[in-house]
């Protein structure tokens, strides 16, 4: 009997060269759980978006039911049943949950709207398949657990059979993952077909039925997962042993250099994202903030950055307050920042890469020199950093839009480490960047602490936090609820439950630990 | 004295009227205004397309001798002129706002260029007998004093105008359509996740806006005046898309913005006769709509600290009623 | 051959005469269906300007203005502020720097400098107010600046009928300006010029604005690209989160941006009043700001390359008015022309639009993890 889907000898070459899927031939059964892992830039995306009509392949074929497809739009994939949960909701901040499940197919009575039933229906699904959501809740004010779900309803309302999830769990706390794999086999009792994106080896043997892995654009196997081991898969990944510990010299922390006292923060909306928040920073170590996102940590280091200002409490460097400057008084401070978002913060794309690396600097000599910007200067200074850094690029003139993702974070990277900072805010460092970016990135981090900065860390990657903090700190609804001394010495398990609340420590313990 | 008549003229149904007649040349492009805005695309070219519309009204209606024909004329001709926008916005990828003011500059110099070519004067129409748009008189409601004079003999584009809102207003939120148009300017990639034609919604989207245009440039050639003038629309396409901010982009807010830019239009007549210099009078709606900016910026501003300062007396009678424990 | 056409500069010009040929073989289309003698307007229109001395002297005269108006728009634009003040702020100027000229009993080496910083001033301050709604109350430019102009027209047109125009005027114009409030030609009339003097007052008006707004050109292009603010200014204008970020602090760096375009626009309106038509008149040129926008887009923003642009598209409009004059064409043509250019040259962007895309969605790849490979890996296995 056919594969539900048998995709072959996929080709997908960008439009800029890089082959992204090298002569792929993939499979799915009905009712499986298939994961598909690889490295960060191993194609397994770009496969799925091929799948679900949102790339063409640049030849090679598509088979549903032993029946050739072609699929123009993601649309057409959901017509033949195929369907994405998109990591980056696709919703409207604005409208209710019921709305976006039905958004592009709303019932309609007339020419009008049919409002009750777009409700019912979204209730009728979230029933069906224990999926709960609110439907009259509007969405940008629910949490991302409920978003994940008006996702998937979202795809389950077209009548989709084969749902495909893009690293759903990146976003999830440990107890909304459990939720998430609780409803992923609802579906499958269901008779839904479920195709699994992900790099973590844990969830795959937790939860698939088979296992594809791909590496440099190609699949290197498909096994049964109850015949793989985490190891091998890791091998098959990257070809050599993963390790996840960084080698970090043990350092003495030197002298507390911020301390961070009773900061609150208050959103436009009224909503209290941080409270009372109380911790310190010393030299020579790395304290990670772990959390899971949205639980107040960009707001923290928007506050601590000078991009916002606290409702209450202060921070305080060298026995001067921080908090309510601008950006650019808390960076003569000495505070340095590496954005979550850079794109949208941490650089100008349309502008060339010298004039990146300048932003902190231009106006004091010997950039500035007489009234005008030494050009000179200018290029020396992006020469110099390219080369540091291992920029890949022709030119410092080039547009930094010319870069890959990897390049672009080292030029906010060699920016932010080139001022000498005395305090490094590095938040999400080495989200959505390769893997030789991401270890550079690492040991630098690690390289500056050594070498005597105080780095606060904020990463979505537990892991991350876990192999290059000294100290953590966890973060839920917007206020610390644990403070772990030795980052070495505590679980992932454990710091889960302070992630999500359901374990505290007292005011007193923590004090103990700052 | 001469104050109390001005008075008495501000408070009288003939300046009620008087306003609803002068606002509906501003509800109607603001209408046109919110639903650009809401689909995502500025547009700037609404008093060029009033301006297109109330000149080819006047033409074909002239020539043709026929009311109708002029009209239909003028809306085919803003729908026209405004696909032109769409068309270099969406498809050639002109940025919105430039492709807004060539179009502009085109509908200010081609009126006039094409008014000399058929009429031989830069001026006016004056000279071309150009239909006007019938009046109604609401049967019974015609007959009671105020109301009648209020509410009853006003031509069928003010009418059209407050009809047209409802339409509008439904469109907007009962429809598929509505709601297709506002996920794409909203968040077009999530509306184009799930098939949503983004460009097409939008191409309507300004398809629509340009129909309503044509309407409140009709209004003023073939209702308000009977004639065509150079650049008759006088800033009104652009004080329409300001009654759209004004309005908190919701279609009633919207309307209560350009009806209160037509009282204070209406009110710059009246208080002419008080020799209050008509330049300073005319330059009220535009001051008022600074004002509303102002305020609206304030209050946004005043929002967070009122939030900050909210969140500390939380805090406080919490500390407090903790203490008390 | 196909090396030199992919050359981006060499793109950019030849993208930019394609847009103005076609819409000139446009109007000449237009020109052919309407007029009895299209071969005769035409001609007029092309070559209008080089066949009087005192129409050359029209076409430099226009230019100038546009100059000042196109770099007035530029600077705003390369902010990406899309401030449409302009037009508010040549009205001021002209009506300031006209008052000035006009009532203070200064010599002309004292008044005319003055009359120009007051202008100048007026604009500083009718930019800034924009600037600072947008910056500190997030009000939309757009919107804002409109208003200010029919706001700065009103007024002009108030302070001219109730207190400029003399009282047996039967026009809303001011009386002549002295030869004190007036610039002076940009030839020295000292005795060895004389023969040059005579010859270019007399047919011209070209005054010693063309020195200013050569140094206004200058003072720009370095304000732009070479100092401190101007660095401010691009990266506002390429990513406002970014400055931000960065530590720029964009607040007050926006409030300049449009106070300083103000002041271009302003200077724009004193050549007017003082250069042109040595007195204040009423209906000063209403659409000459969005013809700045067109300057400055074909200039690309760039303020070097808007004094270019502006002797083009100078040229053009001095030619619709030679044609008028000499055949049965309507100036108005040149809107049409206007347009089409503006629509033709913008519309051009469809190619680096594509291209930017493109590159957009490379980004959002290798951004996401999702297609592109590790640096350096090799894609053969």
């Amino acid at each position: 009997m056919a594969s539900l889907v048998e995709m072959r000898n996929i080709v997908k070459i960008y439009s800029n060269g890089v082959v992204a899927n090298n002569g792929v031939d993939f499979q799915i059964e009905k009712g499986e759980i298939h994961a598909i892992v690889g490295e960060n830039g191993a194609g397994k995306t770009t496969l799925m978006k091929i799948l679900y009509g949102s790339e063409q392949p640049t030849s090679g074929e598509i088979l549903i039911n032993g029946e050739s497809v072609v699929f123009k739009s993601p649309l057409d994939a959901m017509k033949k049943g195929v369907g994405m949960v998109h990591q980056n909701f696709m919703q409207v901040p604005s409208f209710t949950a019921a709305e976006n499940v039905v958004l592009g197919h709303e019932p309609s009575k007339g020419i009008g709207l049919d409002k009750k039933k777009a409700i019912e229906a979204t209730k009728e699904l979230s029933e069906q398949y224990g999926l709960y959501v609110e439907p009259t809740a509007i969405t940008e004010s629910i949490n991302v657990g409920m978003r994940q779900r008006i996702e998937i309803l979202k795809i389950l309302y077209l009548g989709v059979e084969i749902l495909i999830f893009d690293e759903p769990t990146a976003v999830l706390t440990p107890q909304e993952t459990k939720d998430l794999f609780k409803a992923v086999r609802v579906l499958i009792e269901k008779g839904k077909t479920i195709v699994f994106i992900t790099h973590k080896l844990r969830e795959v043997t937790e939860i698939s039925d088979r296992v594809t892995v791909m590496r440099n654009g190609k699949i290197m196997g498909t096994l049964k997962t109850a015949d793989a081991t985490r190891e091998g898969l890791a091998r098959m990944m990257v070809g050599r042993e993963v390790f996840l510990d960084i080698h970090k010299k043990p350092v003495k922390r030197g002298q507390k250099v911020m301390s961070v006292k009773d900061l609150s923060f208050v959103s436009e909306t009224g909503h209290t994202m941080l409270r009372d928040l109380s911790f310190n920073l010393y030299a020579s170590e790395i304290l990670g903030v772990a959390g899971v996102e949205g639980n107040g940590q960009t707001e923290l280091v928007e506050v601590l950055t000078g991009l916002r200002e606290p409702a209450s409490g202060s921070a305080v460097v060298d026995e001067k307050i921080v908090t309510g400057k601008t950006p650019r008084e808390v960076r003569q401070a000495g505070v340095a920042h590496i954005p979550e978002d850079r794109l949208s913060n941490g650089l100008s794309v349309s502008a060339s890469i010298d004039d990146n690396l300048i932003v902190d600097r231009f106006f004091k000599p010997p950039f500035k020199k007489g009234l005008v910007i030494d050009q000179q200067v200018v290029e020396n200074n992006g020469k110099e950093l390219i080369k540091e850094f291992g920029i890949l690029t022709p030119s410092g003139e080039l547009p930094v839009s010319s870069l890959s993702g990897g390049n672009m974070q080292k030029v906010v990277v060699a920016r932010e480490f080139s001022s000498n900072p005395k305090i490094l805010i590095a938040a999400q460092p080495t989200r959505g960047i390769d893997v030789g970016a991401t270890e550079f990135i690492r040991d630098q981090l690690v390289k500056k602490r050594t070498d005597g900065t105080a780095v606060l860390l904020i990463s979505a990657d537990l892991s991350e936090v876990m192999s290059l903090s000294d100290r953590i700190i966890t973060m839920f609804e917007g206020e610390i609820t644990g403070v772990f001394p030795d980052a070495s010495k505590v679980g992932e398990e454990e710091l889960g439950c302070y992630m999500l609340g359901v374990k505290r420590q007292t005011a007193e313990e923590m004090e103990a630990l700052l | 004295m001469n104050f109390n008549l001005v008075l008495q003229g501000i408070f009288s149904a003939l300046f009620i009227a008087s306003v609803l007649r002068i606002s509906t040349a501003l509800v109607l492009p603001a209408l046109g205004g919110l639903i650009t805005d809401l689909a995502g695309s500025i547009n700037i070219s609404l008093e060029g397309t009033m301006l297109v519309s109330a000149f080819t009204g006047v033409i074909v209606s002239g020539f043709s001798h026929n009311v109708w024909l002029g009209v239909l004329g003028g809306i085919l001709s803003g729908i026209l002129f405004s696909a032109l926008l769409a068309y270099f916005h969406l498809y050639l990828g002109t940025n919105i706002i430039l492709a807004g003011t060539a179009l502009n500059i085109l509908a200010s110099g081609g009126t006039v260029f094409l008014l000399f070519m058929l009429t031989g004067d830069k001026g006016s129409s004056s000279t071309l007998a150009s239909g006007v748009v019938p009046t109604v008189n609401i049967p019974f409601i015609q007959d009671i004093p105020f109301l009648g004079t209020v509410l009853s003999g006003h031509n069928i584009f003010v009418y059209g105008a407050f009809l047209l809102t409802f339409l509008i207003n439904k469109l907007l939120y009962n429809t598929k359509f509505g709601v297709h148009l506002r996920a794409v300017g909203e968040d077009p990639v999530a509306a184009t996740s799930v098939g949503i034609n983004a460009r097409r919604t939008k191409f309507m989207a300004i398809l629509i806006s340009g129909f309503l245009a044509s309407l409140g440039g009709l209004n003023l050639s073939m209702a308000y005046l009977s004639s065509f003038q150079r650049d008759m629309t006088a800033g009104r396409g652009f004080i329409a898309l300001a009654a759209v901010y004004l309005g908190g982009r919701k279609p009633w807010g919207t309307v209560l913005a350009a009806i209160l830019f037509g009282i204070a239009d209406a009110l710059s007549n009246q208080l002419g006769t008080l020799n209050i210099p008509s330049q300073l009078v005319q330059a009220i709606p535009y001051a008022i709509t600074i004002l509303a900016l102002v305020v609206n910026g304030i209050r946004t501003r005043s929002q967070l600290i009122e939030q900050t300062k909210r969140f500390q007396e939380r805090e406080l009678s919490r500390a407090n009623t903790e203490e008390q424990k | 051959m196909k090396k030199f056409f992919s050359n981006p500069a060499v793109r950019e010009v030849l993208r930019i005469f394609i847009a103005i040929g076609s819409a000139l073989l446009l109007g000449f289309i237009i020109t052919l269906f309407i007029s009895k003698d299209p071969i005769g307007a035409y001609k007029a229109f092309l070559t209008g300007p080089f066949t009087k001395f005192n129409r050359f002297g029209d076409w430099i005269e226009e230019s100038i203005t546009l100059t000042l108006v196109g770099l007035s728009v530029a600077i705003a634009f390369k902010a990406n502020m899309f401030s449409m003040g302009t037009q508010g702020q040549l009205v001021l100027g002209a009506l300031v720097s006209g008052v000035v000229a006009l009532y203070v009993p200064l010599p002309a080496t004292l008044r005319i400098p003055l009359a120009l910083i007051c202008a100048m001033a007026v604009g500083f301050i009718w930019g800034w107010i924009p600037g600072y709604l947008k910056a500190h109350l997030n009000a939309n430019e757009i919107v804002s600046t409109l208003m200010l102009n029919t706001i700065a027209i009103k007024i002009y047109d108030y302070l001219l009928v109730f207190y400029i125009k003399p009282e047996d005027a039967g026009y809303n114009v001011s009386a002549i300006f002295p030869p004190e409030g007036t610039l002076p030609s940009f030839i020295p009339n000292v005795p060895f010029f004389n023969n040059i003097y005579t010859l270019f007052t007399k047919n011209t008006d070209i005054t010693i604005m063309l020195y200013i707004v050569i140094l206004a050109v200058i003072v720009a292009y370095y304000l732009v690209f070479k100092t401190p603010f101007g660095y401010k200014l691009r990266m506002i204008g390429s990513n406002i989160k970014f400055a931000r970020y960065g530590g720029i602090d964009t607040k007050k760096t926006m409030i300049l941006v449009f106070a300083i375009s103000g002041v271009y626009g302003a200077l724009a309106g004193a050549h007017m009043t003082m250069g042109i038509q040595h007195s204040i008149i009423t209906n000063i040129s209403i659409s000459m700001a969005f013809e700045g926008i067109i300057v400055a887009i074909l200039a690309r923003n760039n303020p070097l390359y808007v004094p270019l642009t502006a002797l083009a598209y100078g040229y053009l409009r001095a030619g619709a008015n030679i044609m008028e004059r000499s055949s049965d064409m309507s100036r108005e043509m040149i809107a049409i022309i206007q347009a089409l250019i503006i629509l033709f040259v913008t519309a051009e962007q469809i190619l680096p639009t594509v291209q930017k895309r493109i590159e957009e969605r490379k980004e959002q790849n290798s951004n996401k993890e999702e297609s592109s490979l590790p640096d350096g890996g090799s894609h053969e296995l």
